[in-house]
């Protein structure tokens, strides 16, 4: 019997179309713009100006606080100019445009394909290295991975788990490199789990990519019969459900521990890292490359199988540039989305640039995008049979309407970690989801505010 | 029969008397001390319980009244100044007239001067929409007509205007108590003073981008070029990040900067429409 986590969860449907794309590299267009604000919290500090030479792989941007990150050049070329530019939102971030001129990395940069499996030693040093090469979270959220790694005192990580769920429709980027660059991943994953002191490290990977888990397993058995470090890792087949890939269901299906209310995944002993992260570090680490690229999904029902892609692109390179590389947008297209369909965020400006975290480009029809009628809730209680962290959307979305923040937050709208469960499933067509998100932004804020009180 | 009817007397009498005493002890040691102003001064105020004094209904807007030390510090917007001067007469103090002020809607991206770049199709509320995206025109600044201030106003100021997808408010109805103000999740309207004989000049645009981002995405936006501040003769005007903006505490209503505004951004409301035939007749 295969694991999964215990409370609510959705089957949408499990279409790949793409999954057996292999992974291409996308030229480098003649012109970049990197914005500096690709990770969770404060946006990073420019230190380039106009004019400036750079090469690929140098830092252009400083972490502007503790959680922050740098940013470096995908390009080597010439700093045009720094100043504000939509991102795929239309908000204005601010972005570094660079003209391209040549492909030159910078030094100490290994750009061989080489696999360098021995870890080394010094694990301050390594969480440097990670840092430094601004690895960020790549599931999603794009958290600082230093960050993650580095257990607040008092707290000790009992397991390190890798998310290979990839539980969202069409997305199949990560499906992709669990093929191709397998033994990567688990460097990636035993060079974590020495930094957080040698606890065992899982990786869960939904059971609807056979060949993902067959060439993981094997690369592990592999590498823990040629090298020292790996012993502790396994692959462990998940039962498909959304949202397995969520950092509290994941912990819960592979470990059997429940994260509290407002708490974090360390407090129950667990660290959750994307696989694409633990591919970003094993490049940190071994070969010193900074986390610029990254592969993303270019799919979608319209588009034919020829146009079906898994490239691996550049941060800063415009998303017109992609889907023009790709061939074309479909006529069919009525909607563009960044990130899976159930959670993914709607491009409304393909002028907007790649960042470390993205993840496709979906396109959707127009009968995948409509939004049924509204009509009254009946109760049936569909959505909280679906909300794997055990809420009653129906409940909070009429406490939300009427302004009840002390019954919201009593019943716990701040655990919503928005997956969209309740929407997918509500026969009444309720925008649950889009009236619960800011009920939980408000709450959230209130609370945060009484701490500091 | 007859006796039935003393006894019955009686004794509801005696209960009665029995209980009265009762509940004037309860009510005498329970006594909860309020000043009797307070009741004085809420008989004076609308009972609107909007909040917009700053205060959690009428009640509370009366104690705080009665408690603070300075009249001028109290504002009923609703009531506006004839009910703070019944307020002042209830205490027996002095109260200084403020100007009346008016909700103003600072966008005026319609869909001939904004065209829509894409289509939204999500759930209808500004608030929702904005922590989405920047809105379905090229402005990441202006209205996004969804409504939420029309919904929030307790007043029926404003209405959404079908034609030009903004929203209007009702001078005569807007109390300006500031719930739109702070519904809007786009900054988009703001408090203004009413003007004499409500005339008013305001630049009606948020749009903080640079001139030529701003101009392509709608053809009424402020660029900020800063013509209307070196016209102004009253150091009025200021222009910060691309956006000019008018101290309508300074400004004297000349009328200079709305001729000089080349997008046509800066709006003159109420003015009396110059009739030419006056300067035959002189």
């Amino acid at each position: 019997m295969l694991k999964t986590f215990s409370i609510g969860g959705i089957h949408p449907s499990d279409k790949k179309i793409s999954k057996d794309c292999k992974i291409e590299v996308l030229p480098v267009p003649s012109k970049v713009y990197i914005s500096v604000a690709q990770h969770l919290g404060a946006p990073a500090t420019p230190i380039v100006k106009a004019g400036d030479k750079v090469k690929a792989g140098q830092v252009i941007a400083e972490p502007a606080g503790f959680i922050s990150a740098y940013v470096h050049s995908s390009v080597s070329g010439t700093v045009k100019s720094v100043g504000p530019r939509k991102d795929l939102a239309g908000n204005n971030v601010m972005h570094i445009e660079i003209d391209v001129e040549g492909d030159e990395w910078a030094e100490g940069i290994d750009l061989s394909e080489d696999i360098v499996a021995s870890i080394p030693e010094d694990n301050k040093a390594i969480l440097e290295k990670i840092k430094l090469n601004g690895v960020v979270g790549l599931g999603g959220a794009t958290f600082p991975a230093h960050v993650k790694l580095c257990p607040p005192p008092g707290k000790k990580a009992d397991c390190l788990i890798l998310n290979g769920a990839e539980c969202e429709p069409y997305l199949t980027s990560d499906n992709r490199i669990m093929l191709e660059r397998s033994k990567e991943i688990v460097i990636g994953a035993a060079i974590m789990k020495q930094v957080l002191g040698g606890c065992p490290a899982v990786i869960g990977i939904e059971e609807n990519k056979p060949e993902a888990i067959a060439a993981m397993k094997q690369a592990v058995s592999e590498l823990q019969a040629s090298e020292k470090g790996y012993d502790g890792i396994s692959v462990m087949p998940l039962k498909k459900k959304y949202p397995q890939g969520g950092e509290k269901q994941l912990i819960d299906a592979v470990m059997k521990r429940q994260v509290k209310s407002m708490g974090l995944p360390i407090d129950v002993g667990a660290v959750v890292q994307n696989v694409a992260t633990s591919l970003a570090v094993y490049e940190a680490v071994q070969k010193n490359m900074p986390l610029v690229t990254n592969v993303l999904t270019v799919t979608g029902d319209c588009l034919p199988m020829e146009n079906q892609h898994n490239y691996k692109f550049r941060i800063g390179m415009p998303l017109s540039y992609i889907a023009e590389y790709a061939g074309g947008i479909p006529k069919e297209a009525a909607k563009i989305i960044s990130g899976g369909p159930m959670m993914g965020k709607a491009i409304a400006n393909l002028d907007a640039t790649t960042v470390k975290g993205s993840s496709s480009l979906l396109y959707l029809t127009p009968e995948q995008t409509v939004r049924g009628v509204e009509s009254a809730c009946i109760r049936c209680g569909k959505c909280a049979e679906a909300c794997p962290m055990g809420l009653e959307p129906f409940l909070l979305q009429k406490y939300a309407r009427n302004g009840m923040m002390e019954e919201l937050e009593d019943n716990a709208v701040q655990d919503c970690i928005e997956c969209g469960c309740c929407l997918y499933s509500c026969p009444a067509n309720i925008p649950l989801l889009d009236i619960i998100r800011i009920a939980k932004g408000d709450v959230i804020k209130i609370i945060r505010g009484r701490g500091q009180r | 029969m007859t006796q039935t009817i003393i006894w019955t007397i009686a004794i509801l009498v005696i209960l009665g008397v029995v209980l009265a005493v009762v509940l004037y002890v309860v009510a005498e040691k329970f006594k909860v001390e309020e000043d009797p102003r307070i009741d004085d001064v809420e008989k004076e105020l609308p009972g609107a319980n909007c909040g917009g004094c700053g205060q959690a209904g009428c009640r509370a807007f009366a104690q705080f009244c009665v408690e603070s030390e300075d009249l001028d510090k109290c504002f009923c917007p609703v009531g506006g100044n004839d009910v703070m001067q019944k307020v002042a007469a209830v205490l027996g103090r002095e109260v200084a007239a403020k100007e009346p002020m008016v909700a103003v809607v600072r966008c005026n991206g319609t869909c001939e001067n904004r065209p829509k770049i894409n289509e939204y199709g999500g759930y209808q509320s500004c608030r929702v929409k904005a922590s989405l995206y920047s809105g379905d025109t090229g402005c990441s600044f202006g209205c996004l007509g969804c409504g939420d201030c029309v919904e929030v106003c307790q007043f029926g100021a404003i209405s959404m205007d079908p034609q030009t997808g903004l929203p209007i408010v009702d001078e005569e109805k807007c109390t300006a108590c500031g719930a739109c103000v702070k519904a809007c999740p786009k900054g988009v309207i703001e408090l203004r003073n009413k003007g004499r004989r409500n005339m008013r000049v305001y630049v009606s645009c948020v749009n903080k981008d640079k001139g030529a981002a701003a101009r392509k995405a709608c053809t009424a936006a402020c660029i900020g070029c800063s013509k209307c501040a070196k016209v102004c003769p009253f150091d009025a005007i200021t222009v910060e990040n691309n956006l000019a903006y008018i101290d309508f505490t300074k400004c004297r209503l000349c009328k200079k900067c709305v001729a000089e505004c080349p997008t046509g951004a800066i709006h003159a409301v109420n003015f009396p429409v110059v009739e030419k035939s006056v300067k035959k007749e002189e």
